[in-house]
């Protein structure tokens, strides 16, 4: 991997990187967090709604990678998509768990981003293309989508709290997404 | 779980937002169904780019450091884990290869008679046990597997089932007790008997879920690893292959080797 510190991993790359992971190597595991570990951090942030709960969570996502380190299949996704879904998950797990958490604030898109470092401009470009990806959505998707996702609720709940039919909030929510995935195509894996 | 209920799960399976009863029988459904799991996949990458768009946090000073310490804790505690578990796939690699010729022969009609073909298939089992036995002692290192925490037991049918097959179990105070089921001979045909469930029985009559078999190979074949994170499987000896209707098809006893 020498050469490439910043920018998009290769699949070859991710697979090096995985397996230096696997075997608990010092140097795959800070590069990992180098490359990943701030996105892990903020969706932590945003929805368990602590310092101390997003710091717990970052430290658990990387745990759970090691232990899930063998199934990662680059031909199936992006690493940092791979780290995103294992982040949401457990943060999502740990929500329902623990009662008395607050829900999270729904938004999408806020400031300006804070200066990164060489190994996060991967990240930069994944939010950069998440911010067109969501803008393609209408502002009703954007906050079906951001209570799902960010506010853990289910279906059911949008539906009872919205008053409309649970088949209703189910199409929408996968209409949306295949917004965003029709949206993300064009960037895939270089 | 049909395909039609499966996919109309899947935009809550991939925000992690699907009831957990739903989210298992709908997990189970993706590890056959391609198609499904091909959907799965796109929208849980649609789903993880909702992740980016948040602004940057700064990270807590330190964090890395404890990252890495957390994980290379972990790795050093899990090795001896992940050593025993290849070793274990490549014994009933082998245990699968010997069984097979058993099987083999037996299906091929080179014993006629019904006590033939059981004294050959008790014969095929004892050349596996054996094999198993010879190859136990060598992947895996002294002290991490013994034969006091290693054991195993043939499966034979009962007048409800066809085959058999042989169950490997690790009890041990030191790493994750686990088991491996290999069965044999199930009627590949008999779809309507899936799904099997492996249970493990104690004296006391407790019942330990051991697996599921939810397809069989075009010889009836399937191989079932599971472990017991929380459970000590101790005097856990009886095993029992049960169909969809809870009729038992398969039984036997682990023993000490």
């Amino acid at each position: 991997m020498a050469g490439r510190p910043e920018g998009p991993l290769l699949a070859r790359e991710e697979q090096q990187l995985v397996e230096g992971l696997l075997a608990g190597n010092e140097d795959a595991v800070r590069r990992l967090y180098a490359r990943y570990a701030r996105p892990v951090f903020t969706l932590g942030l945003r929805l368990l709604g602590s310092s101390e709960a997003a710091e717990e969570l970052t430290q658990d996502v990387f745990l759970a990678a090691w232990r899930k380190a063998a199934r990662f299949d680059p031909a199936r996704g992006r690493l940092s998509t791979w780290l995103m879904t294992i982040a949401h998950n457990l943060a999502v797990d740990r929500l329902r768990r623990e009662t008395g958490v607050t829900r999270p604030h729904l938004v999408l898109v806020d400031t300006v981003p804070e200066v990164p470092t060489a190994d996060e401009d991967e990240v930069v470009l994944e939010r950069d293309a998440a911010i067109r990806a969501i803008a393609s959505l209408s502002d009703a998707e954007k906050r079906l989508l951001a209570r799902a996702y960010f506010g853990g609720l289910t279906a059911r709940e949008i539906a009872e709290s919205d008053g409309i039919p649970l088949g209703t909030v189910k199409t929408r929510l996968r209409t949306a997404l295949i917004k965003v995935r029709r949206a993300n195509q064009d960037k895939e894996r270089p | 779980m049909t395909c039609l209920d499966v996919r109309e799960r899947l935009p809550e399976l991939a925000l992690g937002v699907l009831a957990p009863e739903d989210r298992d029988e709908a997990e189970r459904h993706l590890r056959w169904c391609a198609g499904c799991r091909k959907e799965s996949e796109d929208l849980s990458r649609a789903t993880a780019t909702l992740g980016f768009v948040l602004d940057p946090a700064p990270l807590p000073h330190g964090l890395d450091d404890r990252v890495v310490e957390r994980v290379a804790a972990a790795a050093g505690r899990g090795a001896g884990v992940r050593r025993v578990r290849t070793a274990a796939a490549s014994i009933v690699a082998a245990m699968v290869a010997v069984s097979g010729l058993g099987w083999g022969a037996v299906m091929a009609g080179r014993a006629d008679r019904l006590e033939d073909r059981a004294a050959l298939a008790e014969a095929r089992w004892h050349e596996a046990i054996e094999d198993f036995r010879r190859v136990l002692t060598e992947p895996i290192p002294v002290g991490e597997l013994s034969r006091e925490t290693a054991q195993i037991g043939t499966l034979h049918a009962t007048a409800s089932g066809r085959g058999g097959g042989a169950v490997l179990q690790l009890v041990s105070p030191t790493i994750t007790d686990f088991t491996i089921t290999i069965v044999k001979g199930l009627d590949p045909e008999a779809t309507e008997r899936l799904p099997y469930r492996i249970q493990l029985l104690n004296e006391a009559g407790d019942v330990l879920k051991a697996g599921r078999i939810d397809e069989l190979d075009a010889d009836g074949g399937a191989e079932v690893f599971r472990e017991f994170r929380q459970r000590d499987l101790t005097g856990f000896t009886t095993v029992r292959v049960v169909d969809a209707d809870q009729t038992v098809v398969l039984v036997g006893e682990i023993g000490r080797l």
